[in-house]
């Protein structure tokens, strides 16, 4: 029978992004909505149909349909800064 | 202040979004999910599910938005503790039953990484143990000098790999290679480690006959330790934000040396701006190998060929603007070489006979090619000729293996650019 053994953890401790605060809208009406499309099929007709609908099921003032060149890369900084300055909640997409 | 953040993501990558989520120091992110396969739906069934989700969207919104700024800034912070000690089972069986309900390993059995073959191991490198050598994607974890030295253990290297293996991390983790997409995409992508310079026959790394296949210890160690790394300190487990559809073996590992005596041309790191007795690391994003046996004896006709099998209608070199590579056997490398041609002139000869007609495309991928490489191509037609690369530069070469008439294509992720790093000097 042998007993236990020192080892070293090989994973990287958990938790080291600094955490983000929730943050909640009081409802849709009058506020500004960016999309950031991830280039996914048929997601642009998803965005278009939503933003059709949150302006006239929730009275949304504005859309801002930006569109990645591709699912797997970043959208361009110019992006986040239009939307940052922009709008109140940023939707994006994730999966096909 | 502040923005609110909302991800819509399909129901096969609900796990994903929220392992990114919590990774990214935004565990409260609202997914709003919508059905998988989403792309094969009908307009009208797109409509429908938009009906769904805009309440959804309503709903989330007002309950837990999550402030955005670490959603559009990509990636946590890293830092530099040193790796905690733990009481494991001393016997291998239980070790590895230890690890294995710890998804520590890729299924094969581990060495145990004990603070004396781990402190064996940073006998080789400069940097202090605690030293960041980058954070990896998607998990941004901290990849200590240490910790890529555990890691290194536990896939059976030898001490003296250490420096490759660092270097190795350097180059995933820089932003061309685009290692985020790489870890958490639906590709089988693997990362290939191409090792140049003298540190090759210092550490016996094979480049000769075999070289992509069984038996030599540091081909198949390195190849793994990234591996490693990428699971236990980029957090990319299978199945969780991991999501490849089949993978593929290069997974396990995947790395080699340039055959450089062999090669007719300069060597890779050459060709890539540093000296000859400069040691690099090289990461591919490859998305396989696919072998191409040909007996052709004239360049011409070995050329055709070759950009023959480049060029397929389902390959993300093509839909993206990719860097798809070639391995040369030495004797179709000595082919090209006694028509006169460089190494320049075999690219360029690749790249225009590989051109692909658009019509060959599936029409989601054509209209996906359009808009993806619309700025590159301009207005495209079914006769547009579709290349792998932007540019013929973009075509990878390197010679690799032993006799034979075997070269290998290596179709990549298209997303990503083959890094080189030097290996730090003694």
């Amino acid at each position: 029978m042998t007993g236990d053994s020192l080892i070293l953890n090989p994973t990287a401790p958990g938790g080291s992004a600094p955490r983000h605060g929730r943050k909640a809208l009081d409802g849709l009406k009058g506020k500004a909505v960016g999309f950031i499309d991830n280039a996914k099929p048929n997601f642009h007709h998803l965005v278009d149909d939503l933003a059709e609908l949150l302006v006239s099921r929730h009275g949304v003032a504005s859309v801002v349909k930006h569109r990645k060149r591709s699912a797997s890369i970043p959208a361009p900084q110019a992006v986040y800064a239009d939307v940052k300055e922009k709008c109140d909640l940023v939707i994006t997409g994730s999966g096909d | 202040m502040g923005l609110a953040g909302l991800t819509i993501c399909s129901t096969a990558f609900e796990t994903l979004g929220r392992a990114q989520a919590r990774a990214l120091g935004c565990p409260d992110l609202p997914l709003a999910i919508i059905p998988h396969p989403f792309g094969l739906r009908t307009r009208e069934e797109v409509r429908k599910i938009a009906s769904e989700c805009v309440e959804d969207i309503a709903r989330l919104a007002r309950e837990a938005g999550t402030a955005a700024g670490a959603l559009l800034s990509g990636s946590g912070g890293a830092r530099a503790d040193r790796a905690r000690r733990l009481e494991a089972p001393g016997d291998h069986d239980g070790f590895n039953r230890y690890c294995r309900e710890r998804r520590w390993s890729d299924g094969l059995p581990l060495v145990p990484p004990t603070p004396e073959r781990v402190a064996a191991m940073l006998r080789h490198t400069r940097r202090a143990p605690e030293s960041v050598v980058a954070a990896i994607a998607p998990a941004y974890g901290a990849a200590t000098a240490e910790g890529i030295a555990i890691n290194a253990v536990m896939a059976g290297c030898e001490p003296q790999y250490l420096p490759v293996l660092i270097t190795a991390v350097e180059a995933l983790s820089d932003p061309e290679f685009n290692l985020q997409g790489i870890q958490a995409t639906t590709n089988p992508v693997a990362t290939w480690i191409i090792v140049n310079g003298p540190i090759v026959r210092a550490l016996d790394v094979n480049g000769g006959l075999n070289c992509l296949g069984q038996g030599t210890w540091a081909n198949a160690t390195i190849g793994r330790a990234v591996r490693l790394l990428l699971q236990n300190i980029g957090g990319a487990l299978p199945g969780e934000m991991d999501r490849a559809t089949q993978g593929q073996p290069g997974k396990y590992t995947f790395c080699c040396a340039e055959n450089e005596e062999a090669n007719p041309w300069e060597p890779l790191h050459v060709e890539r701006g540093y000296a000859r007795e400069r040691s690099t690391v090289t990461v591919v994003g490859a998305a396989g190998t696919l072998n191409m046996n040909t007996h052709a004896k004239d360049a011409d006709d070995l050329l055709r060929v070759i950009a023959d099998t480049l060029a397929h209608p389902t390959s993300n070199d093509y839909y993206f603007g990719g860097e798809p590579w070639v391995i040369l056997s030495p004797e179709h490398a000595q082919v090209l070489k006694l028509a006169g041609l460089t190494k320049a002139d075999v690219k360029r000869r690749l790249w225009e006979a590989s051109r692909m007609a658009a019509s060959r495309l599936a029409a989601k991928d054509y209209a996906r090619v359009q808009h993806t490489r619309g700025a590159e191509l301009g207005a495209m037609t079914a006769a547009t000729l579709v290349p792998g690369a932007p540019t013929a530069d973009g075509i990878g070469i390197i010679v690799a293996g032993g006799p034979g008439t075997h070269s290998v294509y290596v179709p990549t992720f298209g997303q990503t650019r083959a890094v080189t790093k030097p290996v730090d000097r003694d």
